[in-house]
C-alpha cells in the first residue's frame, strides 16, 4: 500500500527581550547559573507577574509577518503542574485566547510553492534549566520566565523536506523579523514535531506520535523520515501506532519511545487572576504594524527581479542579515550586481572566514568594495588588477587613489589607443602578412607590443579588438 | 489612644521608648493572646530615609505574618513557611517604612489565611481579648487582637472572605478592606488573587482614614493596582450623615435572630436618621445570596490550590527528604500543611479538573458575575450599604467548627461580607456594641469603589453616633 505522512509542527522561540516575560530580570544566556533571576522568577511567595510590553510587541511582529488574525485583547491563563524547573507550580500562557490565530506561510520545495497553515501563535514563559548528575539535579532559573512564543503549525505538511523547509522559513522569518536569536543548538529555537501516516487518499488521520525537542532543521527530517517508515512498518506488521511521546537518537538516527500519552496530565488550565485582560489600542498594533523590517521572501524578490541574482545566489545572501545588508550597500556604488554577489560570496567571506568575522566587521567597507567593481565594471582595471588594489584595500588603502597612485587605470581611451595601435603594425610589417598566413602567436605578438607601448595600462582586451579592426585593413 | 495620642506620647518620653514598650506589651499579653509569630526588635536604621511628616512616623505597627520582610522571617503560619525569610519586602512594607512605622511584630494567621477563626495557625490558635476561651476570628486574627487588646494602634491584614472585617467585628476594632487594587498586593503571601485585599485595623475612622492615605496608590508590579489618584482622606473627612442615601441589607437583617444585636442595629440606623440620613432597605434574590457562599469557596479554592503550587520545597521553605525531586516536592507539601489546607486542595483541584471545570469553577464565576451586577444596581440609588459584619459575637474556641452551614444565620448573617471581595468593593467594619456577654459586634458598611473617602465619611458620622471611638480591652 502506498502511504502518506501527515506532519504537523509546534516551535517555541525564545524572544530576545532585555528582561522576562514577567518580571524585570535581564533576559541571558550562558551567564553564571542563577545570576540572572529575582524573586518572581523564582517563584519566591507573594510575587506577582508583570507583562513585558516589549514581547508583546514582538509577538505582535511575528503575528504580522505570519498573517495572523491578531486578538486584540491579550489574556494569559494558568497552566498548572508539579515540576521541579517550574517555579510557580504553573506556567503562565495564553490557552484561551492566543495573540495569533489563522496564519500561513509559504515554503518552497525543490521549485514548488506550498502554503502551509499557521493554527496559532501564543505568549508565555520558559521554564527553568535542570542538569542531571550522578550526584542529583541542578537547576538554573537564569531562564526560567524568558519570554517564549509558540507557533502551532496545521497539520498540512507532507514529508520530511517539508517540514525542514517549513521550520527552515520559519527560522528566517523570525530572525529577520529580530524577535529572537533562533538558535536550534541552542535551544533559542526548539522543534517538536506531530508525525503520522495513512494511506494515500484517506481524508482520516492515523495515529500520531510527538517526537519532541529536535535540536536542527536536519534532525527535523531525519527524524521524521524515520518515523515515517517506522510508523508503516507498525502498521504492516500489524503491531499499529501508539501514541506516545518520542524522542530522536542522534547518533543511531532512529527515534526512541521516552513516554506513553495515555492518562495524559490534566492541565487544569483557568484565566490568571493577577493579570486583567489588556486591550491593545489600536495605535499600539499599528505601531508594530507600520515599523515592519523588511522579510526575506521581500528581500529574495528584490534580490531576483531587481538586481538579476539567480534564486540560489539571492538564497546565499538572505542567509544573513549582515551579509544581505552589506551586499545592498555595495550595491549604492556600482550596478553590477552580478559581480557584487560574486566577490561578495566569493572574496569578502574568505577573508571573514578567515578572520572569524561577520559583515558588520567586515575589514572592506561597501563603499570601497562598490568602488572596485566600479572600476572593473568600466575597465579601468583588469581582473588581475583587481585583486591587487583588493589587497591594498583589506591594509586599509582607498581604491580609487591606490589606482591613481600607482597609475594603474587602464587606457580605455580608444582614439589613443588606436594611435598605439597604429603605430605598432607600422613598426611591425612582417608580423601583419604573418597574422595574415594564419598564424595566431603574430597576434599576441602585436598586442604585447601594444601593451608595452602603454607602459601596461592599455586595456588588453580593447586593444585586442582595435588590432583585430585596423589589421584587416592592411 | 491614636495615632495623634501615639505622637504627643513620643514627644514627651521618645519614639524608642514608646515602641519598646508596645513590644513590651506585645510579649506580655502572648501567654493569653498567642497573637505574634515573631517579635521584632526595635530597629529604626531606616528613619532618616522616612517621611517624618507622615501620619505613621514613629509608630509601633503590626504586620499579619504573610506580608513579606526582607531578612524577617516570614511564615504565613505555616509549617511550609516556618523558616521562611523572604528575599524581598512587599510593597506596604516599604511604604511603610518611608513613611516611618516602627515594626514590633508579625501577627499570626489561619494558615495561608485560608480559614476564618485562627484555629489553624501553626502556632496555635489566637484568643479573644475580650474572653480568651473565644477566638478572634480570622484570618487577620493576630493583627486583630494586638490593636484590640491595645498593644498597637494600627495592624496590616488581608481580606479574601472577610477576614478584616469578621474579626474587626468579634474585636471591637476598624477593619478596613478597601477598593481592590487601592493597595499593591506585591509581597503578600496570597490566598485567592482575585479575592485578596490587602488592608487593615485601626481602633478609630481618624486613623483609618490617616492609614488608607500611606498606604494607596499604584505599583507597577501589581497590574491590578490602580492609578486613581490617593486623596487626604484625613483633611477631607467630614462626618455629617445629612442626605446620605444608606441602603440596609435585609438578607441579612432577616437572617440575624439575636434580638440584643438587632435592637442596637435598629437603634443605630434610628439615630443616623435622626442625623439626616436616608435609610432604605435592599434585598438581594435569595437564591443569589445562598450561592454565594459555595460560589466563593470553589473560586477561592481553585486559586488557592493554584498559588500554593510554588511551595513546593525546592527552592525554600521547608523541605522533607526523598529519592527524586517528585518525592521530595510530595513528602514536603504532604508534612509542610495542615490538613484543612490539603482538603482543600483537593476541592481547588477538583474544581478546575477538565471535565468539572465548566459546571463548577466556570459555573462559580458565572454566580460571581451575577452578584456583582446585581449588588452595583444598590448604588444606583444609595451611598453605601449596610448591614451587621455578623450575627453573633466571637464563638467560644470549642464550638467553632459546629455551625450549620447551610442555615440562613451561617449562609447570610456569617458570610454575606465575601460581597465586597467578589465586587472589589471598599468596604469596613466598626464596632456597634456589645452583646448581653460584653463581647463586641460590629457592623459592615460598603460605597462604590474608589469611595473610600465617602465610606470613611459616612463611618464618622456612625462613629460619633455610637461614640465608640478607640474602644479596646486590656488583657491582664
Amino acid at each position: 500500500m502506498e502511504y502518506e505522512t501527515v506532519i504537523g509542527i509546534e516551535i517555541h522561540c525564545e524572544l530576545k527581550t532585555n528582561t522576562k516575560m514577567f518580571s524585570s530580570a535581564p533576559v541571558s544566556f550562558a551567564k553564571k547559573a542563577n545570576t540572572n533571576t529575582n524573586e518572581i522568577d523564582l517563584g519566591h511567595p507573594g510575587t506577582l507577574p508583570c507583562v513585558n510590553k516589549e514581547a508583546v510587541r514582538m509577538a505582535l511582529r511575528a503575528c504580522t509577518a505570519l498573517q495572523m488574525d491578531i486578538e486584540p485583547l491579550v489574556r494569559f491563563d494558568r497552566k498548572n503542574y508539579y515540576y521541579s524547573d517550574l517555579p510557580k507550580g504553573f506556567q503562565i500562557t495564553q490557552q484561551f485566547h492566543p495573540i495569533g490565530e489563522h496564519g500561513k506561510i509559504v515554503i518552497d520545495v525543490d521549485g514548488e510553492k506550498k502554503e502551509i497553515g499557521i493554527t496559532r501563535l501564543h505568549m508565555e514563559e520558559d521554564t527553568a534549566k535542570q542538569f542531571h548528575y550522578d550526584f542529583g539535579t541542578m537547576l538554573d532559573f537564569n531562564r526560567a520566565g524568558t519570554p517564549l512564543v509558540e507557533i502551532v503549525s496545521e497539520p498540512d505538511m507532507r514529508s520530511g523536506k517539508e517540514a525542514a523547509a517549513y521550520v527552515e522559513k520559519l527560522r528566517s522569518i523570525l530572525y529577520y523579523l529580530d524577535v529572537s536569536d533562533v538558535k536550534m543548538e541552542e535551544g533559542s529555537m526548539r522543534c517538536d514535531v506531530n508525525v503520522s501516516v495513512r494511506p494515500k487518499g484517506s481524508d482520516k488521520f492515523g495515529t500520531k506520535t510527538e517526537i519532541k525537542n529536535l535540536n536542527s532543521i536536519s534532525n527535523v527530517q531525519k527524524a521524521i523520515e524515520y518515523e515515517t517508515e517506522r510508523q508503516i512498518q507498525a502498521i504492516e506488521s500489524g503491531e499499529g501506532v501508539k501514541q506516545e511521546t518520542r524522542r530522536f537518537d542522534e547518533a543511531k538516527k532512529i527515534t526512541v519511545a521516552m513516554r506513553s500519552k495515555e492518562g495524559a496530565v490534566d492541565y487544569k488550565f483557568f484565566p490568571e487572576p493577577n493579570i486583567a485582560p489588556i486591550m491593545l489600542s489600536e495605535e499600539f498594533i499599528k505601531g508594530v504594524q507600520d515599523n515592519m523590517p523588511e522579510l526575506p521572501d521581500e528581500i529574495l524578490d528584490r534580490l531576483v527581479n531587481t538586481y538579476g541574482l539567480t534564486t540560489t545566489e539571492a538564497n546565499i545572501l538572505v542567509s544573513t542579515k549582515e551579509m544581505v545588508r552589506y551586499f545592498t550597500d555595495v550595491m549604492k556604488y556600482t550596478n553590477n550586481a552580478k559581480l557584487a554577489c560574486n566577490w561578495v560570496l566569493v572574496d569578502i567571506s574568505a577573508v571573514l572566514n578567515k578572520e572569524n568575522k561577520t559583515f558588520d566587521e567586515c575589514p572592506v567597507s561597501p563603499k570601497a568594495l562598490g568602488d572596485l567593481i566600479a572600476m572593473i565594471e568600466a575597465k579601468t582595471i583588469s581582473n588581475k588588477q583587481a585583486r591587487e588594489v583588493f589587497e591594498a584595500v583589506l591594509t586599509g588603502a582607498d581604491p580609487k587613489q591606490y589606482v591613481e597612485e600607482h597609475n594603474l587605470a587602464q587606457n580605455s581611451d580608444s582614439d589613443a589607443l588606436m594611435k598605439l595601435v597604429e603605430e605598432v603594425l607600422n613598426e611591425n610589417p612582417q608580423s601583419i602578412e604573418d597574422f595574415k598566413a594564419g598564424k595566431d602567436r603574430a597576434a599576441k605578438f602585436l598586442v604585447g607590443q601594444i601593451m608595452k607601448k602603454s607602459k601596461g595600462t592599455a586595456n588588453p582586451q580593447m586593444a585586442n579588438e582595435l588590432l583585430m579592426q585596423e589589421i584587416v585593413k592592411r | 489612644m491614636n495615632f495623634e495620642g501615639y505622637k504627643l506620647e513620643i514627644e514627651k518620653s521618645s519614639r524608642k521608648e514608646v515602641c519598646e514598650k508596645a513590644l513590651e506589651k506585645a510579649k506580655a499579653v502572648q501567654p493569653a493572646l498567642n497573637a505574634m509569630v515573631t517579635f521584632v526588635d526595635y530597629d529604626d536604621s531606616y528613619l532618616e530615609e522616612a517621611d517624618k511628616d507622615s501620619y505613621l512616623y514613629g509608630l509601633p505597627i503590626v504586620l499579619k505574618d504573610n506580608v513579606n520582610t526582607k531578612g524577617i522571617r516570614t511564615t504565613a503560619s505555616s509549617r511550609i513557611l516556618d523558616n521562611y525569610i523572604p528575599v524581598y519586602d512587599a510593597h506596604i512594607w516599604t511604604k511603610l517604612k518611608k513613611a516611618g512605622a516602627i515594626l514590633i511584630g508579625k501577627a499570626s494567621l489561619d494558615e495561608l489565611a485560608m480559614g476564618g477563626t485562627n484555629r489553624t495557625a501553626y502556632t496555635g490558635p489566637v484568643h479573644n481579648p475580650y474572653d480568651t476561651s473565644r477566638i478572634s476570628g480570622g484570618s487577620s486574627g493576630g493583627s486583630a487582637v494586638l490593636v484590640a487588646s491595645n498593644v498597637v494602634p494600627f495592624a496590616i491584614g488581608s481580606d479574601t472572605g472577610d477576614s478584616i472585617r469578621k474579626p474587626a467585628s468579634y474585636n471591637g476594632i476598624v477593619g478596613v478592606k478597601p477598593t481592590y487594587g487601592r493597595i499593591s498586593r506585591y509581597g503578600i503571601i496570597p490566598y485567592a488573587s482575585s479575592l485578596d485585599h490587602v488592608g487593615y485595623f485601626t481602633r478609630c475612622i481618624d486613623d483609618a482614614a490617616k492609614a488608607l492615605f500611606v498606604l494607596a496608590g499604584r505599583d507597577d508590579r501589581d497590574m491590578t493596582s490602580s492609578y486613581e489618584e490617593v486623596p487626604d482622606y484625613f483633611k477631607n473627612l467630614n462626618g455629617d450623615l445629612k442626605g446620605k442615601r444608606i441602603a440596609v441589607l435585609k438578607n441579612v437583617s432577616d437572617a440575624v435572630s439575636n434580638e440584643t444585636i438587632n435592637k442596637q442595629f435598629n437603634a443605630l440606623l434610628e439615630k443616623m436618621k435622626a442625623a439626616g440620613a436616608i435609610i432604605d432597605e435592599v434585598e438581594l434574590d435569595d437564591k443569589l445570596v445562598r450561592t454565594m457562599l459555595p460560589a466563593y469557596h470553589i473560586i477561592a479554592n481553585a486559586e488557592a490550590t493554584a498559588n500554593h503550587s510554588n511551595l513546593d520545597g525546592i527552592r525554600f521553605g521547608m523541605q522533607e527528604d526523598g529519592d527524586t525531586m517528585e518525592e521530595v516536592m510530595m513528602n514536603t507539601r504532604t508534612k509542610g500543611f495542615g490538613k484543612l489546607l490539603r482538603q482543600r486542595f483537593v476541592i481547588g483541584s477538583y474544581c478546575l479538573a477538565v471535565d468539572n471545570q465548566e459546571k463548577v469553577f466556570r459555573k462559580a464565576q458565572k454566580v460571581r458575575r451575577l452578584i456583582v451586577d446585581e449588588y452595583a444596581k444598590f448604588f444606583n440609588e444609595h451611598d453605601c450599604v449596610i448591614a451587621l459584619a455578623s450575627g453573633m459575637s466571637a464563638p467560644l474556641m470549642e464550638t467553632t467548627a459546629d455551625e450549620d452551614k447551610l442555615s440562613d444565620e451561617y449562609l447570610v448573617a456569617e458570610n454575606h461580607m465575601v460581597i465586597n471581595n467578589f465586587t472589589g468593593y471598599p468596604s469596613m467594619t466598626m464596632p456597634l456594641g456589645m452583646t448581653d456577654e460584653n463581647m463586641p459586634i460590629g457592623i459592615n458598611i460598603s460605597t462604590k469603589p474608589f469611595t473610600e473617602q465617602l465610606l470613611f465619611n459616612i463611618g464618622k458620622g456612625i462613629e460619633d453616633i455610637t461614640g465608640l471611638a478607640d474602644m479596646y480591652k486590656e488583657v491582664a
